[in-house]
């Protein structure tokens, strides 16, 4: 479960959310996240897991829980970011 | 003169007066919390909220919450904390943000729930019929959605934070101003707790019973507890095994739509 510092929502997260949000280092794409960690350990198509993905992100990124960029962050030490 | 202003939020059947220096801030409080305004006359606990400016960074600090020597200090990017529960009292430092105070009193409750033998938990609940239903999942698994689909002789308690207290006779939900993606305060009301409802949307309604083993874990998933404290966590924890042993837990795979209130029953 993560919390929003924001607007204090809360969010239990499922297998798979809990995976992107393990693997959201600021660096990682979420493309790469979605290939390489949920496609080979959870029984999805990667058009589906894609899409699921990106609403994940983008509903925690309305929160202030998460950031997201089209580049790597380069001060990663706040907490989890994704780069998509 | 600088005059104090108070007022008292009780949720939960639990008191707690908050005084602020600042009546704009006290005003919007009791708009917030008019539901579950008590009287001040016995609060079980007081706090003196110190209002400051916002924080201009280290907002995304996450909550830590510690106890030493007896004194709980709470502490987040958006306020800092402390509470002594054996004096019962304590000071809240935060600016004029309504969440950061949702986010002390929830923490607050938290930790004197532990000791009774109840939790909140990240859930809708309703009373129908005088009997209280607890919907948890993980997001996106349909509390907003069952909360909206309420029937009219149904009464909201909350769409995202439930509050469960052990009584001599049972479990009660009660319910809690704190709202979700619903927007609608619960209302201030009670009832014995006749299920607890792990939710999935599906494409037809389906009931299915949960082995105590997976209630337990599910229940541990959603229940929200703060402090790095040892002796709570293992409270905390008998208190949810002993929840699945007294409360039918079920698996709720739901259509969207209002025919999924046919089956809570």
């Amino acid at each position: 479960m993560v919390m929003s510092a924001v607007d204090s929502t809360f969010f239990t997260l499922n297998e798979v959310a809990t995976v992107i949000w393990q693997a959201a280092d600021g660096k990682t794409p979420l493309s790469a996240i979605v290939a390489d960690r949920i496609c080979p350990t959870f029984d999805v198509e990667p058009d589906v897991a894609t899409r699921d993905a990106e609403q994940f992100v983008e509903q925690l990124s309305q929160h202030g829980i998460l950031k997201v960029s089209d580049h790597p962050f380069e001060d990663v030490a706040s907490g989890p970011v994704e780069a998509a | 003169m600088n005059r104090s202003h108070e007022i008292s939020v009780e949720i939960g059947g639990l008191p707690i007066l908050l005084r602020t220096h600042d009546p704009s801030f006290k005003e919007m409080l009791a708009d917030r919390y008019a539901k579950f305004l008590g009287g001040s006359a016995d609060p079980r606990f007081e706090f003196e909220v110190d209002l400051i400016p916002p924080p201009t960074d280290g907002e995304e600090e996450d909550a830590h919450v510690e106890v030493r020597e007896r004194n709980w200090y709470l502490k987040r990017g958006d306020f800092r904390a402390h509470w002594d529960p054996d004096a019962r009292r304590g000071t809240i430092r935060q600016s004029a943000n309504p969440y950061s105070l949702d986010s002390v009193l929830r923490i607050v409750h938290t930790l004197v729930l532990a000791r009774e033998g109840g939790f909140l938990l990240h859930a809708a609940s309703a009373i129908r019929n005088g009997r209280a239903f607890l919907f948890s999942g993980v997001s996106g698994a349909g509390k907003t959605t069952i909360s909206s689909l309420i029937p009219q002789d149904a009464t909201l308690l909350t769409d995202e934070i439930s509050y469960i207290r052990r009584g001599a006779t049972g479990y009660e939900a009660c319910g809690t101003p704190f709202a979700g993606e619903l927007a609608r305060v619960g209302e201030n009301q009670a009832a014995p707790i006749a299920g607890l409802y792990f939710l999935a949307k599906g494409p037809e309604n389906k009931l299915e019973q949960v082995a105590t083993a997976d209630a337990v874990r599910s229940l541990m998933r959603n229940i929200l507890f703060f402090a790095e404290d040892v002796e709570l966590v293992n409270l905390i924890f008998q208190a949810a095994c002993e929840f699945v042993e007294r409360v039918p837990v079920r698996r709720l795979t739901f259509f969207p739509d209002e025919r999924v209130w046919g089956l809570i029953r």
